[in-house]
């Protein structure tokens, strides 16, 4: 008995030592008049919070409140009376620290529960699973997922024709066995091995682009296989850029090396032509394509397309190229002012309504404020003026004004009058946006690379092919990982805008699988399954690029 | 970054032929060469894209360029603008009538535009701000969901976001017949919108903003005195909370000065009416319903308070509807109200017999009393004003009126909007406050400053100069999202310009005008952008 009031006894002595109320409240309440207001505001709050569960869902309230209250006992238990588990410390860190943590606690315990709790019981309890019971009729009050099924042939290719779906099934196919090659040939002990893998993997991917075309798009059978003319021109174009390259010291040329790119172009040629020729892959309309199949086309197209395109418009921003001299500049554009005010003003001037058309007629002095301009941002340097506004220009507008404007200026600009279909029209207003985005990125990482790397190239007497290529390019490209991996999200994410200039991507063909009478209205259940898709997506290239970065040792410094 | 050119090799003889190929071969000259030769190539696109376009202009759309004539000209381009709309804006800022002109609707567009994009811009900064210290909150929870909400919102496309917003949460609210009203306060909630309480200036407001600038001059007079008298004896001397209190002081008695001084608004009525000053209004009323106390209006039948009830004539969107309907409310009495566009058509509805009173400023109700046919038979009655009048949202029928609406599409643009950027800029505010580095704080500590110190003069200035390059650019991006109410059918700049489009064929000028309206805004942005970052220079280390 005396040992026990003496344990007793201990405790409480303990107890004291630990806790004293009046350090609790002016920590907790009292310490200064903000606290104690936030503290009332949110014990009244989580109190209101607390009542109105209470009312909705008693069960799920009570139980909360309970393992709330079960981790504030473990708490106090451990700090008064030195009763600590690893659990009940983590708890004391991280969710009961204060009396205000210890509220918010369990306001967003009981918030939580009830958005959590409400999405569950919309989209499984209430829920029907079943393709066949869609109608408007016998639909339940929660979701019918059953649409997901249903449509799942639109969904993922729109509104190609079934008939070709053993086409893009086949390109998936070929994009899964790539992909799974270059991940069996990157294993440290294949590789080791078997090194040609991995180069054999690269050129498989390099070939993909065409081999995707084909598969998809299709190649419409020539009357004669070979056109002298157009191998020849070929020819002597890739042999050009071979020359141009060599010259500059990009590639060096060996027996092996020279046969391959002389005999690239024809063999290609023929290959291209006899595939034709077997009638296997009619071409395709490119807007029929659909789907998920039409918003996974863009995401890759675009970002291929626009990842050169960007790194050229960075460069040329960054050129450093001598500029047109101011001499030969100002005489130019004075002469050519004169001209227009002598020549062009008079007529405008003269027929003008308005005060607006009075200056509009005025035109040509505007000749000489880009003069001015041209030179003193520039200093003549027509490469960076011209990058510079091209980048800026384009950033400046939003990316629907550029698809739509694709799509409907483009016949109005080509020479025929015809339009040419909207998936070429808004691939090419994508692109550009695209790249002007990437450039700036592009120049982010080029500006990080310090300024001896420059100078050192420099002195080894480099070009600038040369210096870019083996020098600057390399360390920016791993610098940019993580900005390009949120570029490449961005434009993933940001291809379902082609919905509204009418193409139908994923989120145009759930549009329209939302009026079809046997899915009328099945809004919900669409959008929700394509905020997943795309965050799982989204998510997943974000991880990779993580990935990445970690192999690259990027992260490490 | 180094040179480009490789300096030319010196030449081997002094002939003029090699002289001149080095020269001629000279990087420098060849660039400037290429540069000439690429303006030239320019030129010449230039002018095929726009022969090209003359061309087709007069095949695709004949009449692209017609003049109001019938002739064809360049400069017409633009005369279509003057011509009627012809279609409706669901949420259109000012006035408008499906007879005004494009210019005018595309004016809508723009405000509209801005009214959605500024309004996100300052949701954005605070919702971001908050949501950037809660991802770095002691409490484990809170930090984590702001994690959460951070990386689902920057892993969805704004586009599906604001299609689930719009279509499965607001159009998902009950009707405007059963709105949600949070805690019971005249707040409606509904799939047609919003309605908030707002605030509306009478013309009294002018000598009560007087006499808060006033409060405001006293403020810092105060505040300076009392800095002196605390350096001098070193006693604190609760110098805000003093200035505090003047300013509420001196408000308050420019609040009732105003008000009670204030003889602005006027009820216009028959001299048969029996009204001469507004508590008139209770006795006829409680005569005519045959009830005995005010209060007893509550308990009427519908069909009694709608055959009872006063009919009031206002000017629509004035404050003084909500001024005279308040005193009504106040007295419990059951009213009509009828809100005319015009002051002479609010007159016509008075004399017709559809309303017995007509509320309004007294120097308009005296301009249109002189327009009446026997000015003798009728008189105005003054109303009592306060400086600020709430227009306070209720039910009229089936409708939710008054305060500030804001429709469905509005609200789905803004909380869009709002949700998507507010994720980018939690991020780059808490980049902004790691940024700072710890060793600020602690120096800041053992200086002894104190918390709201530390804060002011060492952390947020850093953190500051971090986090405002990236946040200008969100906001750029979030007006140049504004486009996405097109998804919604929110009326703004972008979809104004759509249904011009339609209505007119003209491409080309509409693109040209929403291009440079857009254009403007990001050069604003960007102007302001770079008189930030020269005044706020990075230093090195």
């Amino acid at each position: 008995m005396t040992t026990l009031t003496k344990a007793f006894e201990e405790r409480r002595k303990t107890f004291a030592k630990r806790f004293n109320w009046e350090y609790f409240l002016l920590d907790n309440l009292t310490g200064s008049r903000a606290l104690t207001i936030w503290v009332t505001v949110l014990f009244l709050v989580t109190l209101g919070t607390f009542i109105v569960q209470l009312g909705v869902a008693p069960g799920r309230t009570l139980i909360l409140t309970l393992i709330w209250a079960a981790g504030i006992a473990m708490v106090v238990a451990g700090e008064l009376f030195g009763l600590h588990t690893p659990i009940s410390r983590w708890l004391k860190d991280n969710l009961l620290s204060s009396v205000s943590n210890t509220l918010v606690t369990l306001l967003i315990l009981l918030l939580v529960a009830q958005v959590s709790s409400g999405i569950w019981h919309w989209g499984y309890t209430t829920a029907t699973f079943d393709s066949t019971r869609t109608a408007p009729d016998v639909r339940s009050e929660g979701a019918t997922w059953g649409v997901l099924w249903g449509a799942r042939k639109l969904i993922l290719t729109g509104t190609l024709s079934p008939e070709h779906t053993w086409r893009v099934v086949l390109a998936g196919v070929m994009v899964i066995v790539l992909w799974l090659l270059s991940f069996i040939a990157t294993r440290p002990s294949i590789k080791a091995s078997m090194g040609y893998l991995q180069r054999i993997s690269i050129i498989l991917w390099l070939m993909a682009p065409i081999a995707a075309y084909i598969l998809l798009a299709g190649i419409a059978p020539s009357e004669q296989l070979i056109s002298i003319s157009t191998l020849l021109t070929g020819l002597v174009i890739v042999l050009a850029l071979m020359g141009l390259l060599w010259f500059f010291k990009v590639i060096t040329l060996d027996p092996v090396s020279i046969a391959v790119w002389v005999l690239a172009w024809p063999v290609g040629y023929l290959i291209w032509q006899l595939i034709g020729r077997t009638g296997l892959f009619p071409p395709i309309n490119v807007d029929e394509w659909g789907g998920l199949l039409l918003t996974i086309i863009f995401a890759i197209a675009v970002n291929l397309l626009s990842f050169p395109l960007g790194i050229l418009l960075a460069l040329g921003r960054r050129a450093d190229v001598q500029g047109i001299p101011g001499w030969l500049v100002w005489p130019v554009a004075i002469m050519a002012t004169v001209y227009f005010l002598a020549t062009n003003t008079p007529e405008l001037w003269t027929t003008s309504r308005n005060n607006i058309e009075r200056l509009l007629a005025l035109w040509p002095l505007l000749i000489l404020i880009v003069a001015y301009f041209y030179m003193r941002a520039f200093h003549g340097n027509l490469v960076q003026a011209f990058s510079v506004v091209f980048i800026e220009l384009i950033r400046g507008v939003p990316l629907i004004t550029l698809l739509f404007m694709a799509i409907v200026m483009a016949p109005f600009f080509s020479a025929t009058g015809e339009a040419i279909k909207n998936f070429w029209a808004v691939i090419v207003g994508y692109t550009i946006f695209s790249a002007a985005y990437m450039a700036e990125l592009v120049r982010g990482g080029l500006q990080a690379i310090p300024k001896g790397q420059y100078e050192a190239a420099d002195s080894l007497g480099f070009n600038v092919l040369q210096k870019y290529r083996f020098i600057i390019l390399p360390q920016a490209l791993r610098i940019l990982i993580p900005p390009l991996a949120g570029s490449v999200i961005g434009t993933f994410k940001s291809s379902s805008l082609v919905a509204l200039v009418g193409m139908f991507d994923l989120v145009g063909i759930v549009r329209g699988i939302i009026g079809n009478g046997q899915w009328l209205g099945l809004r919900s259940e669409l959008y929700a399954f394509m905020f997943v898709l795309y965050f799982v997506v989204s998510s997943g290239v974000s991880w990779y690029s993580r990935r990445l970065e970690e192999r690259t040792g990027l992260g490490v410094r | 970054m180094g040179q480009i050119s490789a300096t030319p090799s010196p030449p081997t003889s002094n002939s003029l032929v090699s002289r001149l190929a080095s020269y001629i071969f000279d990087v420098r000259f060849l660039g400037v060469l290429g540069q000439i030769a690429f303006i030239i190539v320019l030129i010449l696109g230039a002018r095929t894209l726009f022969s090209n376009f003359a061309g087709n202009a007069a095949k695709l759309g004949e009449a692209q360029f017609i003049c109001r004539d019938g002739s064809f000209s360049y400069r017409c381009a633009y005369d279509f603008m003057d011509n009627e709309a012809g279609f409706d804006i669901s949420d259109a800022p000012l006035e408008y009538t499906n007879t005004d002109s494009y210019w005018w609707a595309f004016y809508n567009g723009v405000l509209n535009t801005f009214r959605v994009g500024l309004l996100a811009v300052v949701a954005t900064t605070i919702l971001g701000t908050l949501a950037g210290i809660a991802r770095m909150s002691e409490n484990w929870l809170v930090a984590k969901i702001a994690l959460a909400y951070v990386e689902i919102i920057r892993n969805t496309p704004l586009l599906i976001q604001l299609l689930l917003i719009y279509f499965s949460i607001i159009l998902a609210l009950p009707d405007i017949k059963e709105a949600v009203q949070p805690f019971g306060l005249p707040i409606f909630l509904s799939n047609r919108g919003l309605n908030l309480p707002w605030p509306l200036l009478m013309s009294s407001a002018s000598a009560w903003v007087a006499f808060l600038v006033l409060g405001a001059i006293q403020f810092q007079v105060l505040w300076i005195l009392l800095g002196k008298r605390e350096e001098v004896t070193g006693h604190k001397s609760n110098r805000l909370i003093w200035g505090v209190i003047g300013f509420i002081v001196i408000a308050s008695i420019g609040w009732f000065v105003s008000s009670s001084v204030a003889d602005n608004e006027g009820l216009l009525v028959a001299r048969g009416s029996r009204i001469r000053e507004i508590e008139d209004i209770e006795k006829i009323m409680l005569s005519r319903a045959g009830v005995n106390h005010v209060d007893d209006f509550k308990t009427l039948s519908d069909e009694k308070r709608e055959e009872v009830a006063l009919k009031i004539c206002v000017l629509r969107d004035s404050a003084s509807e909500p001024n005279f309907t308040n005193k009504l409310r106040a007295m419990s009495i059951p009213y009509d109200v009828d809100r005319a566009g015009s002051p002479d058509r609010a007159t016509a509805d008075f004399v017709e017999g559809n309303c017995e009173v007509f509320a309004a400023p007294k120097s308009v109700l005296a301009a249109e009393i002189a327009t009446l046919e026997n000015p003798g038979a009728h008189l105005i009655v003054p109303i009592k004003e306060t400086p600020v009048v709430w227009h306070i949202p209720h039910f009229e029928g089936f409708n939710v009126v008054g305060g500030y609406s804001m429709t469905g599409e509005f609200f789905a643009l803004f909380i869009g909007l709002t949700v998507f950027y507010a994720g980018g800029l939690a991020e780059e505010v808490r980049a902004g406050i790691m940024s700072v580095s710890k060793g600020q704080t602690e120096a800041a500590r053992a200086l002894g400053l104190s918390e709201a110190q530390r804060l002011q003069l060492i952390v947020l200035p850093q953190a500051l100069r971090v986090v405002i390059p990236p946040l200008i650019s969100t906001y750029l991006s979030l007006m140049k999202d504004t486009s996405l109410g097109l998804a919604v059918a929110f009326p703004e700049m972008y979809l104004i310009s759509q249904t011009l489009l339609n209505q007119s064929g003209r491409a080309l000028q509409i693109m040209i005008i929403i291009m440079l309206v857009y254009l403007s805004i990001s050069l604003t942005f960007s102007v302001l952008l770079n008189w930030y970052n020269s005044r706020v220079v990075f230093v090195e280390r």
